[in-house]
């Protein structure tokens, strides 16, 4: 087995990787659930052995893509404490927010078995909880849209230079009204424990949607 | 406000009577309050003091339903296909373009197209026998590349299939182009095969044979 601490050349990339896949993953499966867009422009593939709902829509992908190039530099430095998917009304105002609550040991010991089999699994047991999610919340309204917010561990500024590795794709200091939700619940949907990365899903709903 | 309290006692002295009183007294004053401490939040990490988040300045975007039926063929071709930059396409030509690159389709006969047994000729006939098949059994038509003749290619016989077959209404057909094979693959049943056959030969203007294939026997028939 090999002992690999943060400080290691290539571990904060392999992490990183590892939750940005998931992440994105993750994303597209949230949009689907939740009626974000058009059940017509997602197709049915497979990742971590299970079904899931991916995008074919060029922009949308390429949007989810450019987002999460940009978090990677924070993940690998282990600078991303939160990444929320924020779910909106057409108001812009947050009805629903997926926070991924994301913490690194510094720490760790990893072998390609841990890596590749036992961190698959625990991530597919996110897959499958975000898919069944809608059976515990309530409707959105029509014509939602979606943003993806990254909560830091230092100050937002100083990671704002960490993020704009894309020319084209600016990053701002979310608006008050996108950050917070009148009176939330808290739906926690999955944890998980491994040697190389904890990480809490639980979605906040607002009371009143419609 | 407090009622009187009648304190009932045996008369065993007017010592005992004092410290009953005082006793009593003791236990009507009322119960001391404390006020509770302040609540110290036990986490560091007080969301006050935390930085705001970050966000993309660029919206997510915008698709509507409307966009996704009229184009679906940008969904494949990596054309955006979205309310922020809308194109004119008429629904015929998307839907045009849409069995042009779509890899297979099928057709669901009507029952009275399904109940009328097509009559077979004597040398499908004698296929059949020397086989043993049964009507209801899947066969397939195999286009190939030199069927399609000197001036067209697989891709425009299968527009021109795919056309075809919407009108026609082919009898417990599906089909499928094999892009790799340069194929098109007609499957269905053996007893509609002659007919799908020739109708297949004559609206695509096919040249040379074409071959009826059967799951685990080959090539049972050639038109």
């Amino acid at each position: 087995m090999t002992t690999l601490t943060r400080q290691d050349l290539n571990f904060g990339q392999v992490v990183a990787d590892i939750l940005c896949e998931f992440l994105e993953v993750a994303i597209h499966l949230i949009l689907y659930v939740r009626e974000v867009y058009p059940s017509g422009i997602f197709q049915k593939r497979k990742k971590y052995n299970v079904p899931v709902q991916m995008s074919c829509h060029p922009e949308l992908n390429q949007y989810i893509q450019d987002t999460l190039h940009c978090i990677k530099p924070l993940i690998e430095k282990n600078d991303a404490e939160k990444v929320v998917v924020v779910i909106m009304d057409k108001e812009h105002h947050p009805v629903e927010r997926f926070v991924f609550e994301i913490s690194q040991p510094p720490l760790l010991s990893i072998s390609s078995d841990t890596l590749l089999s036992h961190v698959e699994q625990l991530l597919r047991a996110f897959i499958l909880k975000i898919s069944v999610c809608d059976a515990v919340l309530n409707n959105n309204p029509p014509e939602c849209s979606f943003t993806v917010l990254v909560h830091t561990r230092n100050s937002a500024m100083r990671n704002m230079e960490k993020v704009q590795v894309i020319k084209d794709f600016p990053w701002i200091v979310a608006d008050e009204q996108e950050v917070h939700m009148q009176e939330p619940r808290l739906i926690p949907l999955k944890t998980l424990t491994s040697d190389i990365v904890k990480m809490q899903l639980y979605v906040e709903e607002r009371a009143q949607k419609m | 406000m407090m009622e009187d309290v009648v304190l009932h006692h045996r008369l065993e002295g007017s010592d005992g009577l004092s410290d009953l009183i005082a006793t009593t007294e003791k236990l009507l004053e009322p119960f001391p309050c404390r006020p509770p401490p302040v609540f110290t939040p036990w986490f560091s990490d007080s969301s006050a003091r935390r930085p705001p988040p970050i966000r993309p300045a660029k919206c997510a975007p915008v698709i509507n339903a409307a966009d996704v039926k009229c184009r679906p063929e940008a969904l494949k071709e990596g054309v955006g296909g979205t309310t922020n930059s809308p194109s004119v396409v008429d629904k015929k030509s998307a839907s045009v373009a849409a069995m042009a690159v779509k890899r297979s389709w099928s057709v669901l006969a009507s029952k009275s197209v399904r109940h009328r047994s097509p009559s077979l000729s004597k040398g499908f006939r004698h296929a059949l026998s020397v086989h043993a098949l049964h009507l209801r059994q899947r066969s397939k038509w195999v286009i190939s590349q030199h069927n399609c003749g000197a001036v067209r290619d697989i891709e425009q016989v299968w527009q021109a299939l795919s056309k075809a077959a919407r009108r026609a209404g082919l009898p417990t057909c599906n089909a499928n182009i094999q892009r790799e094979h340069a194929e098109i693959w007609v499957f269905c049943d053996v007893a509609y095969s002659e007919q799908v056959g020739h109708f297949l030969k004559e609206r695509l203007q096919l040249v040379g044979s074409i071959r009826l294939h059967v799951h685990k026997l080959g090539d049972v028939f050639r038109l």
